[in-house]
C-alpha cells in the first residue's frame, strides 16, 4: 500500500470508522463471543461443553464424515480444475465460448444446484438413472442410500466447484512466461513433463490459494445437507456444519452448537496453517510467482 | 509433425466437448423441464428416448403457477431489495474506507488494514451462526437490517477498492486540496468518477453474495415478509417434493438473473475472483 501524506488530522480515522466498526462487531465479536461461550458451562468457566461433546458417539461419527467428504472432494475437485485450467490454456479457436460454459455453473447458488441434481438423481423417475438404463445399468438409489449419498453430494459439488476453481488456475497459467514452455520443449521435453516439472511449480501460489480457499468451503459444506438429506440416510452425511447447525436451531442446544462451531474454527485455522507452511516452504524464491499471480504473498 | 499438430487440436475439441456437454446437461435438462407438465415429465422418464429430455407440448404452466399461485414473486423482489441496499451501502462504506487507507498516512494503519485482511480471511459460512446469536441481541431477526447489515463491511471488497486507489497518482488530490476542495470533493468528483470498473466488479460480488446466499437468510430470514429467494425455493422443494415442473422453474428462475448478469460482464467477474485469489 502506497500511503503518501502524514496526516495529522482525525479525517482518516473518520473515513474508516464506519468499516472498522462494522467490521469489529458482525466478524471478529461473534468469534471471540463464540469460544467464550463455548467455555462456559452452567454459568462458569469449564471445559463442560467439550467434553460433552467429546463423549457424545454422534460427533465423532459427524467428525469422520467431515473429514471423509474433505479427504475426497478437495483433491478431487482440484485436480478436475486442474486439468480442465491447462484444457482451456490451450490456444485454440473458440476457447473463450469453452471457458465461459465452463463457468456457468458457478454463476449458480448450492441450493439451486443441490434442488435441481436432487430431481435428476431421484432413484425412480430420475433423468440419470434413465440414462443408466440405457447403457444397461440397474437403477441406483442415489441420494437415498447411505453408501452413496454422500458421493452424490461430492458430485453436486464437483460440478459446481471446478469451473469456479478452474478460472483462478487459469489466471495463474497466464502469468507464466510461455517462453519457459518452449525452451523445455526445445529440450524434448515431453507434455507431461513439461506440467509435473514447469507448470504446477510455476503456480505453486496460486494453487496453494486454491486448496486453502476449497478446503475451508469444502469444511463449511451445508446447503445440499440441509435441503436434500437432512444429514441421512443413517446420519451418512451428519458433517459439523450440519450438527452444529441443529443443535442451536432444531435442539436448542447452545452449548453444544457452540463447541462444535469452536471446534470447526480450530480445524479451518489449523489446515490454513498447515497447508500454507508447507506450500510456502518448499525452495520459495520470491518473485518468481509472476507479477499479479494469486497467491497468499499477504498473509 | 503437421498431422500430430492436429490430431492434438482434435483431442482438444473432444475434451472441451465433453466437459461442456457434463456442464450444461443439467442446465439445460431443468430449462427444459420447467416447460412441461409433471405428468408428461413422469410419463417419459422411463426408458430413454429423446422425449426423456425434450418436452413434448411445451407449456409455460408451471412459471404461471409459482408466480401466481404461491407468489414466487415475493422472494424475488426482497432479494432485489436486500441486494441493491446491500449494493449501495457496501459500495459507500467499503470505497470510502479504502480512501482513507490508500490515500492517507495515520497512526496505527497497518494494524488496522491487517485487521481488514484477517476479516477476510475467515470464511463467512463459519461465523453464520454465532452471527446469528449477536443479530439476534440487536431483535433484528427476520427484518432487512438483519439480513444487510452484518455483511456491508467486506474485508474483500475494501481490499479491491483499497489496491485500485493505491495506483492513483497523490498529485492528483493535492491538486484539488490547494483549489480548496473538501475530501468529499476529492473522493466524489476525481475518485469515483475514475473508478467505475472497480465500482462494479465491487457490485457484482455483492450482488452475488446476496442473490445466492443461502445460510444467513435460512438462520434470519424465516418469515414469507423478508424471505429471500434461495431459501424460498429449498422451501418450496420441502412443501410441494412431487410438483417437478414447478421446481424446475424456481430454480431457472433464481439461477437467472446472475446468468444474464454474468454475460455482459464477464471481464469484471472474472477480475472479481482472480483479485480475491491475491488476497490474504
Amino acid at each position: 500500500m502506497k500511503a503518501r501524506r502524514i496526516g495529522r488530522t482525525v479525517l482518516p480515522y473518520i473515513l474508516i470508522t464506519p468499516a472498522i466498526v462494522l467490521i469489529v462487531y458482525f466478524k471478529i465479536y461473534p468469534i471471540c463471543n463464540t469460544f467464550l461461550d463455548s467455555l462456559t458451562y452452567d454459568g462458569s468457566l469449564s471445559l463442560g461443553n467439550f467434553s460433552t461433546l467429546f463423549g457424545d458417539k454422534y460427533f465423532w461419527d459427524s467428525l469422520l464424515v467431515t473429514v471423509k467428504f474433505n479427504l475426497i472432494l478437495t483433491p478431487l475437485q482440484i485436480f478436475l480444475a486442474l486439468l480442465v485450467s491447462l484444457l482451456v490454456n490451450a490456444d485454440v479457436r473458440g476457447i473463450g465460448a469453452f471457458r465461459t460454459i465452463f463457468y456457468l455453473p458457478a454463476t449458480m447458488s448450492t441450493a439451486v444446484a443441490a434442488i435441481i441434481w436432487n430431481t435428476m438423481l431421484n432413484p425412480n423417475s430420475g433423468v440419470i438413472n434413465s440414462l443408466l438404463g440405457m447403457l444397461q445399468i440397474p437403477p441406483q438409489p442415489f441420494l437415498t442410500s447411505s453408501s452413496q449419498a454422500i458421493y452424490c453430494i461430492m458430485l453436486i459439488t464437483t460440478w459446481i466447484g471446478v469451473g469456479y476453481w478452474m478460472m483462478f488456475l487459469l489466471a495463474g497459467l497466464k502469468n507464466v512466461d510461455r517462453a519457459v514452455y518452449e525452451s523445455a520443449r526445445v529440450d524434448g521435453a515431453g507434455w507431461l513433463t513439461i506440467t509435473l516439472k514447469i507448470t504446477i511449480p510455476m503456480i505453486r501460489r496460486t494453487l496453494a490459494f486454491v486448496l486453502i480457499a476449497d478446503t475451508t468451503i469444502n469444511l463449511l459444506m451445508f446447503a445440499p445437507m440441509q435441503i436434500i438429506t437432512s444429514g441421512g440416510p443413517q446420519r451418512s452425511t451428519a458433517v459439523l456444519m450440519y450438527e452444529a447447525y441443529k443443535s442451536y436451531f432444531l435442539y436448542v442446544d447452545k452449548g453444544r452448537g457452540d463447541a462444535i462451531v469452536a471446534v470447526l474454527l480450530l480445524i479451518i485455522a489449523f489446515v490454513c496453517a498447515v497447508q500454507f507452511l508447507l506450500i510456502n516452504d518448499r525452495g520459495e524464491k520470491p518473485g518468481k510467482a509472476g507479477k499479479g499471480g494469486a497467491g497468499c504473498e499477504k498473509v | 509433425m503437421k498431422r500430430y499438430r492436429k490430431l492434438k487440436t482434435v483431442l482438444i475439441y473432444l475434451g472441451l466437448c465433453l466437459i461442456a456437454i457434463l456442464t450444461l446437461f443439467p442446465l439445460f435438462y431443468a430449462v427444459a423441464s420447467s416447460l412441461r407438465s409433471d405428468t408428461e415429465i413422469f410419463q417419459y422418464a422411463m426408458p430413454f428416448t429423446l422425449r426423456t429430455l425434450l418436452p413434448v407440448r411445451p407449456t409455460g404452466n408451471a412459471y404461471r403457477e409459482i408466480f401466481l399461485k404461491y407468489e414466487f414473486y415475493r422472494p424475488v423482489f426482497n432479494t432485489v431489495v436486500v441486494s441493491a441496499a446491500a449494493i449501495l451501502f457496501g459500495c459507500l462504506i467499503n470505497s470510502v474506507a479504502a480512501y482513507g487507507f490508500a490515500c492517507y498516512e495515520f497512526r496505527f494503519q497497518k494494524p488496522l488494514y491487517a485487521l481488514v485482511l484477517f476479516s477476510f480471511m475467515i470464511p463467512f459460512e463459519s461465523i453464520t451462526i454465532p452471527l446469528y446469536t449477536v443479530v439476534d441481541g440487536l431483535g433484528w431477526v427476520d427484518t432487512f437490517a438483519g439480513i444487510v447489515v452484518p455483511s456491508i463491511a467486506d474485508g474483500l471488497v475494501l481490499f479491491l477498492f483499497t489496491q485500485f486507489f493505491s495506483d492513483f497518482p497523490q498529485s492528483l488530490f493535492e491538486a484539488a486540496r490547494v483549489d480548496g476542495a473538501t475530501w468529499a470533493d476529492s473522493f466524489f468528483r476525481i475518485l469515483v468518477p475514475l473508478s467505475v470498473p472497480v465500482f462494479i466488479t465491487a457490485s457484482l460480488m455483492i450482488f452475488m453474495t446476496h442473490w445466492n446466499s443461502y445460510l444467513w437468510p435460512l438462520l434470519i430470514a424465516r418469515s414469507p415478509d423478508v424471505r429471500l429467494i434461495q431459501v424460498a425455493l429449498s422451501d418450496f422443494r420441502g412443501a410441494h417434493t412431487t410438483e417437478w415442473s414447478n421446481l424446475y422453474a424456481a430454480s431457472t428462475v433464481s439461477a437467472l438473473l446472475p446468468l444474464l448478469l454474468f454475460f455482459p460482464f464477464q471481464k469484471y467477474f472474472v477480475q472479481g475472483i482472480t483479485s480475491s485469489g491475491i488476497k490474504g
